[in-house]
């Protein structure tokens, strides 16, 4: 790879150096990461036999589409999809909402029960609800078998709350405060000004919360029993379960050439594809200066 | 405005005391009669109302969906029957506590989870912060953008998966023992040898995760006025000089929030990545709580023994988080988590 | 708009469900019936669906479960209970791994007793008098009451098994005496049984936590059940097998074989898939299993080589040690089976229909159930039906299985395998029955058949076995010296093991 020399003041050799040793770290770094993931396309790219034997290394063996025709013939596995698609849309434009809007009042020293609110939020991310007892109330919200169990148990979560809360401190308080001298009230200040100039922040939790929502499994294994309202997450694990079937006294002909291993594979590549489809566009808001730009324009 | 003045303002917002919240405080608990307190209440709404309406509906959902369930913790102290419920259950006082105190292994189980804790903390948790560091100096940006994508992707493979994976490299047929055969050195198994898990667990945990990790320090990063790096070029400073003087400095609350988070989780290690990669012959530096929980507790249906497990970790967790906050509120007014 | 259409059907028929009784035709016809069972992976038979439909129209009620992730069991378990605990317990449903007995004693199980003669008098006839009376006997009310279900196996079930095409490839005879057994596996070891002139051949091996080499232990008089091991009478005391002196000898045995690396070095570390995987890439010689699948694997080592191995197997003789008595070991009663909501008794019909299911199930007359569906699970081919291929994405869980299949025995097994019997498969198939009948002598029924896992209450170290797994795989592995094993023993008895020892003799003692 060649590296472009972009910047306008001129880069002195051992600056130069720096970034290359940098940039030939992360891409071996990152081939690391990306192996794996090689590997499992391979995996899911191979046959029955190949799998079962545990032959497969980084290339397929016994090449077969077996295992992606299994799972995308399946129709329900697109009604999982777009079930999916829905809740996590849902759940990203409303904890936003729910988000940004509570923990801009928290970031705000002058504001006294600040420090006791944020100690509820700090503690329900130590203690976590056992399982049943949270089952049970879900189930009294009337969740159960319910698209909205996707929903609303996801829309806030006390690690994103403390990430928002701590980028809105570091607001640039002049601007708060002109605008305030302005007649600026608290809630147009919020939406007009803060928000708006808060795009990395914005994106960074929704992508958290998106993929929070897209990867949920927990949750809805506990709430959803009807298949027509699966998730992706549990239709694919259903899906998965197809090859298995090792209840050692199962008597059965199988004419299948994919195992779990090679469902399993083919799930997780089809799952992460539309999160690696949707990325780059959120790293949009990553470009330098992202925030100030537009507090200045 | 000129950048001079936005980076005085951002580098004062971590910097200078503030005084007013301690004064109206202050101001409030020496009040000497009711009606001035009241007077002063009415004031505080009067300004504050937007901000009450604007934690209201979080505030919601976080009692409706953490509180409400987080009241069943009291089945620690039951014999909790899934038939007659919370209501119905018998008290069982201490019994699960003093069970888990008396485990046999227990001072194995907590020694084992706080060295995977630590090693969490000091080994683990820094990397994505390097990681952005670095990520920050690529000025290709289609190889930024391409390098930022593909370290994401370990974070969306399960740890099953990755447990697979990691038997299958360190295997007799493995990727390792190839190697190692071609250099001539005889097959080892690391996976059932009790000296390679820690490597193991500190290894996985940077390859899944880190990458994931940079995003919340990426969106720090933009942050940063650039004209704050323009007057340092002019200064005649170096990248490495820029990267720990200014890019740095400006992601360290961020990282402290995270530090803090991650303190509060300090024993709460995930029981999948350590079930996937542990075997029998490892359980002597690989068997914490929730492992132990699991075996226990979980899959034996023992819901108030889970419950009371669980609740110490939380309550060490607890502790943890509240010294840690209070030493980073020392070093900055700002720096803590409350 | 496919979507919505199902979302609003399913609630259409959920709303249905909940106003049963308005929907109720006449006094005959029975409500239907959840039955939780066994799923990995099949479509859910739904209310209105084929199964369902299928099961209405042959036994009168309907059958029908939501999709439940089986995972083993564990996943199950979980959803089980959390709908135990919003008091919406399924009709019927499986148990296993022990949760029974907290189930009773919660009052969510229907007492059978009264009932089994009068509604279910096939249930009742199909499992011998001595497993009732075992089943009796355990009640964890105390109170020898029935309130399961259990499924029933009355042959030995698990075996060894070994390539005989390799016996003859390297020259010897099949093996009697553990001296020959181990001449056998070094011979596989270094005369390259498999031909392909690499040096990749397993003798033996197993699963991670020791499991699934029993046959092993079992020289020695262990009793051992897919690596668990088992309480049996030894010392003329019932004992947990894995602190006798028989498990030490048994551990010096295998550590030995493991060192001369007649074992697979991955032993301990071979999950279920990467075990079955090495036999099927025809590198291993000797395997334990359920020997009556092994067409299964066979399968395996045909596809593997392409099809230039058809694999020899026979039932490896059950082989003592000198001084001890091998068996394998038998446990009838099994720690599986099915239950009835104690809720169903709030309506009679309901309760009927329940009772209904549970007899139809093992009365031969409906026996055809089995083959599910036609078009779906099934086709006609000269007006007989034959089973079609496995195919969980078009076909629905048959919930009700084959009737009679929860007593297992020798026929019943064979008619199964007869069943899927095709031109292609069929000398595996009789490789597989021969392996059935093949080691019907060398089982044993232990002691603690039967067996309430309420003796474990308190224990659940001693009952997941942690510590045996520990000690046992690291001395098998040799980084502990069999010297350890008595420290072993010593800490099993300190931590809940002479508890728990305790409680077994006396429940021995008052079954007897």
């Amino acid at each position: 790879m060649v590296m472009k020399n972009q910047n306008r003041i001129r880069e002195s050799a051992g600056d130069r150096g720096f970034s290359a040793a940098i940039l030939v770290f992360l891409i071996l770094f990152a081939i690391l990461m990306a192996v794996p993931m090689v590997a499992e396309l391979a995996v899911s790219l191979s046959s029955k036999i190949a799998s079962q034997t545990g032959s497969i290394g980084l290339l397929p063996v016994g090449f077969t589409f077996a295992s992606w025709e299994f799972m995308l013939r399946n129709a329900s596995l697109w009604t999982s999809f777009l079930i999916s698609v829905a809740s996590t849309a849902l759940v990203v434009v409303i904890s936003l909402l729910i988000n940004s809007m509570m923990a801009y009042p928290l970031s705000k020293k002058r504001f006294g029960p600040a420090r006791a609110v944020l100690l509820l939020v700090v503690f329900t991310m130590i203690f976590k609800a056992p399982t049943i007892p949270y089952f049970l109330a879900l189930r009294g919200y009337g969740l159960y078998n319910s698209f909205w169990a996707m929903v609303v148990p996801q829309v806030i979560s006390a690690y994103n709350l403390l990430v928002m809360r701590s980028f809105f401190q570091s607001f640039p308080q002049e601007i708060e405060e002109a605008a305030e001298i302005d007649g600026c009230g608290k809630f147009r200040m919020f939406f007009r000004i803060v928000l708006p100039s808060s795009k990395a922040v914005i994106a960074t939790v929704g992508l958290f919360y998106g993929v929070g929502a897209w990867n949920q499994y927990a949750t809805p294994l506990m709430m959803i029993q009807d298949t027509a309202l699966f998730p992706l997450q549990l239709k694919i694990h259903q899906l998965v379960n197809a090859a298995s079937g090792d209840i050692a006294a199962a008597v059965k002909v199988s004419t299948a050439n994919y195992t779990n291993d090679t469902l399993g594979a083919a799930a997780v590549i089809f799952s992460m594809i539309p999160v690696l489809i949707l990325y780059p566009f959120v790293q949009k808001y990553f470009a330098k200066g992202a925030m100030l730009g537009s507090v200045k324009g | 405005m000129s950048h001079q003045n936005l980076k005085n303002v951002e580098l004062m917002t971590w910097a200078a005391p503030h005084t007013i919240r301690a004064e109206v405080r202050s101001d409030m608990q020496s009040s000497r009669t009711r009606e001035e307190a009241g007077r002063r209440l009415v004031r505080h709404f009067r300004e504050f109302w937007p901000y009450y309406a604007m934690i209201l509906p979080g505030l919601v959902f976080l009692v409706l969906i953490k509180y409400v369930p987080m009241a069943g913790s009291v089945i620690a102290f039951q014999n909790f029957s899934l038939r007659k419920g919370i209501a119905g259950s018998p008290w069982a006082g201490l019994e699960h506590f003093r069970k888990l105190l008396d485990y046999d292994d227990f001072h194995r189980v907590f020694r084992n989870t706080l060295v995977l804790g630590a090693l969490k903390t000091i080994l683990i948790f820094p990397v994505p912060i390097l990681l952005a560091l670095m990520l920050n100096e690529v000025r290709n940006a289609l190889a930024k953008k391409s390098i930022q994508t593909v370290i994401t992707i370990p974070h969306f493979i399960s740890w099953v998966i990755v447990g697979g994976l990691t038997f299958d490299v360190l295997g007799a047929g493995g990727l390792l023992n190839q190697i190692r055969g071609a250099v001539g050195l005889e097959t080892i198994l690391p996976m059932q040898k009790s000296a390679w898990f820690r490597p193991v667990y500190v290894f996985t945990s940077i390859w899944k995760e880190s990458g994931w990790g940079t995003v919340v320090y990426l969106a720090a990063i933009s942050g940063i006025d650039p004209g704050l790096y323009e007057s340092a070029s002019i200064d005649g400073a170096s990248r490495l000089q820029k990267m720990f003087r200014i890019t740095f400095p400006m992601i360290l609350p961020t990282a402290v929030t995270l530090f803090l988070i991650n303190i509060g989780s300090f024993l709460d290690l995930g029981f999948d990545q350590v079930f996937n990669l542990y075997t029998p012959m490892t359980y002597d530096v690989a068997d914490i709580f929730d492992t132990y929980v699991y075996r226990s507790g979980i899959q034996q249906g023992k819901y108030s023994f889970s419950t009371a497990v669980g609740l110490f970790q939380s309550v060490i967790g607890l502790i943890l988080v509240v010294i840690f906050n209070r030493l980073s509120r020392k070093v900055s007014e700002d720096g803590g988590l409350w | 708009m496919k979507t919505t259409q199902r979302i609003l059907g399913t609630l259409l028929a959920l709303a249905m469900l909940l106003s049963g009784a308005a929907f109720a035709e006449s006094a005959e016809s029975y409500p239907d019936i959840e039955y939780w069972f066994t799923n990995e992976g099949f479509l859910p038979a739904e209310v209105g669906g084929a199964y369902y439909n299928l099961t209405k129209e042959t036994i009168g009620v309907g059958v029908y479960m939501p999709y439940v992730d089986w995972n083993g069991g564990q996943t199950y378990r979980e959803q089980l209970a959390l709908r135990v605990a919003a008091n919406d317990t399924p009709d019927i449903f499986i148990y296993n791994n022990g949760i029974e007995n907290s189930l009773i004693l919660d009052g969510a199980a229907l007492d059978l007793t009264d009932y089994l003669p009068e509604y279910m008098p096939h249930v009742w006839n199909a499992i011998p008098a001595s497993v009732w009376e075992t089943v009796r006997a355990n009640d964890p009310t105390g109170q020898g009451r029935i309130w399961t279900i259990p499924d029933v196996t009355t042959f030995t079930r698990h075996g060894a098994y070994i390539r005989t095409d390799w016996l003859e490839a390297v020259g010897k005879e099949m093996p009697t005496t553990q001296e020959e057994f181990v001449d056998v596996l070094r011979a596989f070891k270094e005369k390259d049984p498999n031909g392909n002139g690499a040096a990749d051949e397993i003798p033996a091996g197993g699963r991670m936590e020791a499991r699934w080499m029993d046959y092993l232990f079992a020289q020695y008089g262990v009793a051992m059940y897919e690596g668990y091991p088992e309480w049996d009478v030894y010392d003329g005391e019932i004992t947990y097998s894995a602190v006798t002196p028989n498990m030490k000898a048994a551990l010096g045995f295998v550590a030995s074989l493991y060192k001369e690396g007649l074992l697979d070095p991955e032993t301990l570390l071979n999950s279920s898939g990467d075990w079955s995987g090495k036999f099927d890439s025809n590198v291993v010689g000797v395997y334990y299993h359920i020997p009556w699948v092994a067409y299964q694997r066979l399968q395996g080592i045909y596809d593997y080589t392409s099809g230039a191995v058809k694999a020899q197997v026979a039932n490896l003789p059950q082989i003592s040690a000198e001084g001890y008595e091998g068996f394998i070991t038998v446990k009838p009663t099994g720690n599986s089976g099915k239950m009835v909501s104690a809720d169903v008794a709030k309506d009679e019909q309901l309760m009927k229909a329940a009772f209904r299911v549970l007899d139809c199930q093992y009365n031969m007359e409906y026996r055809d159930l089995e083959y599910g569906v036609e078009g779906m699970h099934h086709e006609v081919v000269d007006g007989k039906k034959v089973k079609l291929p496995e195919d969980k994405a078009t076909q629905e869980l048959l919930i009700l299985q084959t009737p009679g299949c929860q007593v297992e025995n020798v026929e019943v097994i064979t008619s199964r395998l007869e069943a899927v019997r095709t031109e292609e498969n069929s000398w595996q198939i009789d490789e597989s029955i021969a392996l059935l009948n093949g080691n019907q002598a060398d089982g044993r029924v232990i002691a603690s058949d039967g067996m309430p896992s309420t003796v474990y209450e308190g224990y659940e170290d001693i009952q997941n076995r942690t510590l045996y797994v520990e000690y046992v795989s690291k001395i098998i592995t040799g980084e502990y010296s069999l010297d350890k094993f008595d420290e072993f023993v010593e800490r099993w008895y300190k931590n809940g093991g002479q508890a728990v020892t305790d409680r077994v003799r006396e429940w021995y003692a008052g079954k007897k």
